[in-house]
Formats: C-alpha cells, structure tokens, sequence
C-alpha cells in the first residue's frame, strides 16, 4: 500500500531537504513553517502488463475491440508518443513497445498488410533510429524502420498533410496525410502527467505549424490555467475542438496507458524517499553521489543523469474512443500525482532537475530551465496556482549558458537575438514568431538533421507565459547571472538572499510552499 | 591540483557534517511533527478492579476501613454527622453524590454511612489520577473499593452501571474534581445519567469544611482536629421519563441546599428552596483569596452550639 502524497510543516525536527539543481542535488534547510509538497509514493502496479495489454484491446471502452476494426486490405496507422515521454526515459521494454506488439500481432492475425508506424514529434526534433528503436523494439524496429514505414512525423512535408477542415472557432486542423487517409489510426500513448493524452495526442503530435498555432501561442497558454488541467485550458480546449474535427474523418482507437511514480531505483532511490526516512544506506548513497558529481567533470556529469533509466510500473492502461479513455486515465493519473494543498503562498520554491521533455539525451538550455521550472511545476496545479498573484517563485537551477547545436540551434538565436529584445511573450510572439517559423535553414536542420522546428523556442516562452503575468518575483538561487539576467529574470546565492530579494513584494516573513518534485506531483490547491 | 584538492576535502566535511546534524547521528532520529503518523490512541486499558469486591477484599477493607480509615480520621477532624435518617429511606442501591474538595471527603462519606450501606459502597474514582500506577490503583481498590472513570469526557465506564445492578452503591463527585477554592463547582451530567438509566435513587450529600480541614495540596489534614460536617439528604428519584438533563439540576440544587442546612437550619433553608431564594454554593463572586477566606470560615462544632432542628 503506497502513502498519499501530503504537505510536511518545516519544523525544529525537520532535517535539510533535498532539492534537485540540474544536473546534481542541494540539500536546503528551508524557514520554519515551509510547507513541503511531497508526492503520493508510486502506486502498485499492474500484476501482469500482458493481461492489461490484451485486456484493453478485447474490452475497450465506446469502440469495438480491436480485432473486429482490423480487416485485410486495411490502411492501418499507429502513432505513439515520442521521446519526450516519460520523463526519465523509461527502462526496456517501452510500455509503448508492448502495446504496439500486441496491436501488431492482431493486425497480423487479421492479416493487414499496409501499416505503417509514426513517431508523433509534431515540431519536436526527429528521434534517431536507436531512439526509435529503443521505444517499440527490436522486433518492430526491425521489421518496419528499413522499409521506411517506421518514421518521424514531418510537420513541414506539405505532400505529406491533409488538411482537415477548420473548427467551428476557424482553427485549421492539418495532421499527418497518412493518418488522415487511414482505415484506421491506433495511437499509443505513454500518459505521464494530467496535460497529456486525449485530443492532444493526435491533434497536436501529428499537426503541422499550421494547426498548431492556433493552441500554441501566447494568449492561449496565459489563459490555460493550468495546461495541467485539461477542463480548464484553453490549450487543450482548441485541441478537443480540433479532435472533434478529426474524429470524423479519422477512425482512431486511443490507448492510453499511466504509470506509476517509481522513478528513481538503485543507489538513486533516496531521491524519491522522505528525508527523514531515510536510512543510512540512503545517507550514504546521497552523500556518494554528491561528492561524486562534485568531483566529476560535467561531461561525466552529464552523462549519468542521461544514462538515468526508470522502473515505472503500469498503473493503468484502457483503450478505445478518444474522451471516455482519456477521463479514465485522468483518473489514473490523480491518483498517482494529485496532493490537496490547504490554499496558496506568498512564495513557492521548486528545484529544476536535469531532464525535461525536451532535452533528452541533451542539455538542458536556459530556456528549457525556464520552461520546466516556470511551464511545467508552475503549472502542475489544479483550482489555484500554488503562489498567490503578484508572489514570488524561487527556481533552483545553474542556469548555464550551454546549448546543443544539434538539437536546439533556433535556441541559441532564440537567447541571443529574440530575448535580448524583449522577454515579453505577446511581443515576441508578434514580432519573431512568423520568420524563426518559416526560415527555411531551422526547417531544413527540423526536417533532415535532429533538430527542434525553429518555432518551438517560442512555444517553450509561451508556456512560461501564466506564470511571467501571475508572477511578481521570479529568482533563481545559484543561477548563471548571465543567463538569468537575459531571460529578465533575478539571480541569488543562497535561498537567504533569494528571499531578501523578493521581500519588498511579500514581506519579511511569508507563506513560502516547496514543490519537493520529482517525482511528479499536481498540486490540488483548494 | 593541491587547491581543488582542499576544496574538494572541505566540501565534503561539510556535507557530512550537515548529513550528521540533519539525521542526528549517533542519537535517535527524530520525525517532523506534521509527518507524525497518525495513530489511534488505544483506549486506556481499565485496571480491573472485579477483585476488591470479593468476600476476601471486603473481609479484608472491613478491617482497614472500620479499624485504620475511621480511627485515623477521627483522630485528625471531627466529623459532625447529619441526616443518616434520610438514608434509611433508600432500599436497594443508590447514587451517591456529594461536593468535593479534598481528599477527606472518600473517607468521610465511608465512614459516616451505616456499616450495613458501607459494606455495599463502592467509590468512583478519576482513572487518570488513582489509576494511573498498579500500586495507587491496588491501594485505593482495597481501602476505598474505589473502579475507575474517564473524567475527561469519551466513553463513560460501564462499571457504574454494573456494580449498582449488581447491588452495590456508588459514590459520584459530579464536579470531577477537587473544588480549589472549597466552593461547589459546576456538577456534571455523569451522575444523572447512571441514575436514569438504572432507576435508582440519588443520595444528596453536603460535606462542609473539608476544604479548610486538607485542601488541594495538603497531604495530610491541618493540626487542630477542624470539625467537618456531612449531612445527608433524602433520597431523589427521577421522575417518570425525565431526562439526565433535568435530573441532573434537581441533584446540583439538593446538595446546595444541603450546604446551606448546614449554615442555618433545616426549617429555614427548606424554606428558601420553596422561594427559590436558596444561596448559591459556588460562592460569591469576588477575588480568590475572598472566595477561599469564606469557604474556610470555621464551622462550630456541635459541643459549643446547640440548635434546634439541627
């Protein structure tokens, strides 16, 4: 039987707590009275993952099962999720792997010959062939990716795109062309946080530019509060639009699968244990791999967290029409994440770990930092943000200026050319956006090298773009001051200093609330 | 090298050094009280006291109470007895209930009852201060024959209940606790309670100058032998359907009546019930130490006053 997650008082008992700060940990001894976030533990998973596949499959929700929807002769389609999920990468064999498996093998029964498999990046970079490989398979891989039918979605292929129809709000809905003429689209879903799956799936992972700039944009991200809350959304109300509209040309059979909280294992499981539980061993192994990482070169560094492999358990797994699927995976997912939190604070604090959704493999660049710290904790609420308007977040992330050219190029002239300008989401939006979107040397590098879309550094703005308006004070402790200071952000030493600096706005002695995640957690801010 | 190597050394003394002071190393670990697991409180195990009530018990609290108890406290106070009538009154068992504040007043309600009603009286007694110890709880069990009851609300003992069906009589002190200031305090609704639903009678008792005799504190009582008077009303019945809420009252009223007897006469405070006009007990509303001056005015003994009806 796992704990809920529940809200710890900083007390005299309390020893420090750990915060995650990129690519290494601090451990912080916060102000009396902190309230501490902290995750429900990991679920129990599902016994037998095989049973809950085919279970799913002979028993979906709304639809057929899946046997009496394959026929011989069919145009058979399965998208899945690319690497951006789950975060870390999750250990062999890919859940998406053995729900693919089994969705081919009834396709073989049924004797379908013409499928094809898309990984559903939309304007995220392109996943090299052993990214590929290491999400469905050897089998799979094998038996699809030499004949081409296993590929990337290619947003700026416009031979490629079927545009769809327009919603009733003029939003255009322009997918991939081959999941556009199928028989039948399966989409394979990995649903680690409340903002994945649904309509988001397949209306965003296999649109184009076109299609995704109607949701993507600066005054629809300001007024999804939050985007972790598809009720309340504005993103992922255009998407269930767009879904509406897709659904009646496409035949799709959504699966969705969720898993649990196990994220750390080995000599890096006191990551996810309560401090004050933790054994010696776990203070043994915490003060090893501190003094380790501080001694190794960043190289070094860099590559252990990007060799950081999950357990995760399958929590749940239902297949079958888009929106019924989708509430039983929320379900699921509130399971696993949700932590009711008695009201806001004048101050919240959150550590930025090494990984985010896209910088697998990778590094993560300010702007990425940003993103996760400002985009995705800032927005794992429902009901209220976890800071009260015009309070002041506190970020924990060395903020380096460091870039992967072949994965972010559009970043780097993101920072340097855009961010130098203004840090005002609308205003660059207006002024930048059209021509980072259409230069044809970042879709060039997005179409053939392994590149982010030039526009995506834009969307990666706009998701911060809630909590900049809802913001007065953004700090962060031990950041590149450099950096900070470009993206029009503060920089403090130590968490003292950070909280001298955003007094002025909240007071000598505020409310302040600590995000302790990873893992992940969605505050229920009551 | 020699400098990152310095760095590298202090940094990691610092580190173990939060680590040790952080999860106390060396002492036991501790838990933020808010991460505290929740635990039910396990209900307070009841000491039994089923074994004070056996012939060898009684045989042998007959000795001490009629031998030890009743000489050591006539040797110390002078305990001016009234209204023993009232309980011949009384067949069968009854709550009996008086003010309380000292330690004398046990004894002296034992040692003042017929030995007939004595023999089957059996004491309540707060379980988180005679009970608390195996030795206090045995001691006050075989001199006293006192069981235990959970003053501090929860739920109410079945012992009661039980020992009165079982014949026996009970005395209850519904003001829970020693008076402070020798005043009659706010009576509580336990007594009540147990007479309604058994159908039993209530026996009024007044016990006046017990405060000023061994008030809270002393362990003994004061030199001088004080006079103490207890004076025992009739018997109250509760009315057909009437409810521990308005006997409860009825009880309170009796043994403020039963104080005031004591200052004046039976004549004269049976008259103020019938007006109403009855002094209140719980003492006149002024500092402590005046409330105290009162409540410990010495009261005359019976050889220097005689009065009628008294």
């Amino acid at each position: 039987m796992s704990r809920p997650g529940f809200v710890l008082e900083v007390d005299d008992r309390t020893p420090p707590l750990l915060v995650h700060n990129g690519e290494g940990f601090l451990l912080e001894r916060f102000p009396l009275g902190t309230r501490v976030v902290y995750p429900p533990e990991a679920l129990p998973p599902v016994r037998d993952v095989e049973e809950a596949i085919q279970n799913a499959l002979l028993n979906p929700i709304d639809s057929e099962p899946l046997p009496e929807l394959l026929r011989a002769g069919m145009r058979l389609t399965i998208a899945f999720d690319d690497i951006s999920l789950p975060l870390p990468p999750m250990k062999k064999p890919d859940i998406r792997q053995r729900v693919i498996e089994a969705v081919l093998t009834m396709a073989a029964d049924a004797g379908v010959d013409d499928v094809e498999l898309i990984s559903a990046n939309a304007l995220h970079r392109r996943l090299t062939p052993n990214e590929l490989r290491d999400i469905v398979g050897e089998r799979v891989f094998r038996s699809f990716f030499p004949d081409g039918k296993l590929y990337n979605f290619d947003a700026e292929d416009a031979e490629n795109l079927t545009h769809l129809g327009q919603t009733k709000h003029g939003e255009d809905v322009e997918i991939s062309k081959r999941a556009a003429e199928s028989d039948l689209l399966v989409y394979v879903n990995v649903n680690l946080v409340a903002m994945d799956g649904g309509h988001k799936s397949t209306s965003i992972g296999l649109a184009s530019y076109k299609s995704l700039k109607h949701h993507h944009n600066s005054h629809t991200m300001i007024h999804s509060r939050s985007f972790m809350d598809h009720k309340a959304s504005k993103m992922h109300h255009s998407a269930w639009r767009m879904g509406a509209v897709l659904t009646e040309h496409v035949k799709v059979f959504q699966i969705e699968t969720t898993l649990n909280n196990d994220i750390f294992g080995g000599p890096l499981e006191f990551l996810q244990k309560r401090e004050w539980e933790w054994s010696i061993k776990d203070q043994a192994s915490m003060l090893a791999t501190k003094r380790g990482l501080d001694l190794a070169p960043a190289k070094v560094r860099h590559k252990i967290f990007t060799d950081v492999r999950s357990n995760y358990g399958l929590t749940g797994i239902h297949a079958g029409a888009i929106e019924p699927v989708h509430e039983k995976t929320i379900e699921n997912v509130h399971k696993q994440h949700l932590v009711e939190v008695q009201g806001q604070s004048d101050v919240a604090i959150m550590g930025v770990p090494f990984v985010g959704p896209y910088n697998v493999n990778s590094v993560m660049n300010p702007i990425l930092a940003a993103c996760m710290g400002l985009g995705y904790y800032f927005n794992s609420y429902r009901g209220n943000p976890i800071v009260r308007k015009d309070g002041a977040v506190i970020l924990y992330h060395p903020v380096d200026y460091e870039f992967s050219q072949l994965h972010h190029p559009s970043y780097v002239d993101f920072f340097e050319e855009v961010l130098s300008e203004s840090t005002d989401p609308a205003t660059i939006e207006a002024k930048f956006e059209k021509q980072y979107a259409e230069d044809p040397w970042y879709i060039h590098l997005y179409r053939t090298s392994y590149a982010y879309h030039g526009v995506h550094p834009f969307y990666m703005w706009y998701w911060i773009s809630h909590a900049l308006d809802h913001c007065g004070d953004i700090v962060w402790v031990g950041g590149n001051r450099k950096t900070v200071e470009r993206m029009g952000f503060r920089s403090a030493s130590t968490l003292q200093d950070a909280l001298e600096m955003v007094s002025h706005s909240v007071g000598r002695s505020p409310s302040i609330t600590y995000l302790h995640n990873p893992p992940h957690l969605l505050a229920d801010v009551r | 090298m020699g400098t990152n190597l310095v760095k590298f050394s202090r940094d990691t003394a610092r580190d173990v050094r939060v680590v040790a002071r952080g999860w106390r190393w060396g002492r036991r670990p501790q838990v933020p009280r808010s991460a505290e697991p929740y635990v039910i409180k396990k209900e307070s195990s009841v000491f039994p006291t089923k074994w004070a009530r056996t012939p060898a018990a009684i045989a042998v609290r007959e000795v001490l109470q009629k031998g030890a108890l009743n000489s050591v406290l006539r040797f110390e106070v002078n305990p001016q007895v009234s209204g023993i009538d009232s309980l011949r009154k009384v067949n069968g068992p009854a709550v009996i209930v008086a003010n309380h504040s000292s330690h004398l007043d046990t004894p002296l309600v034992l040692c003042t009852l017929p030995d007939d009603m004595r023999r089957k009286t059996a004491v309540a007694a707060a379980a988180d201060y005679f009970f608390d110890t195996w030795w206090r709880a045995t001691a006050s069990a075989i001199v006293f024959n006192t069981f235990p009851i959970e003053r501090r609300g929860g739920k109410l003992s079945s012992t009661p209940g039980d020992l009165l069906d079982d014949g026996w009589n009970v005395v209850v002190f519904p003001e829970g606790t020693r008076s402070p200031d020798g005043w009659m305090e706010r009576f509580r609704m336990g007594a009540a309670y147990i007479a309604v639903e058994h159908g039993v009678p209530v026996v009024p008792v007044g016990i006046k100058g017990s405060f000023a005799a061994m008030p809270r504190g002393r362990g003994w009582p004061v030199p001088g032998r004080p006079t103490v008077a207890v004076r025992y009303g009739d018997p109250l019945y509760p009315a057909e359907g009437e409810s521990a809420r308005d006997f409860a009252p009825r009880i309170s009223a009796a043994v403020s009546a039963l104080l005031d007897e004591e200052s004046t006469t039976w004549w004269e405070a049976r008259r103020r019930v019938a007006t109403g006009a009855s002094p209140s007990q719980s003492g006149p509303d002024a500092a402590r130490w005046r409330r105290v001056w009162e409540s410990t005015t010495p009261i005359k003994s019976s050889a220097q006053k005689h009065r009628a009806w008294k």
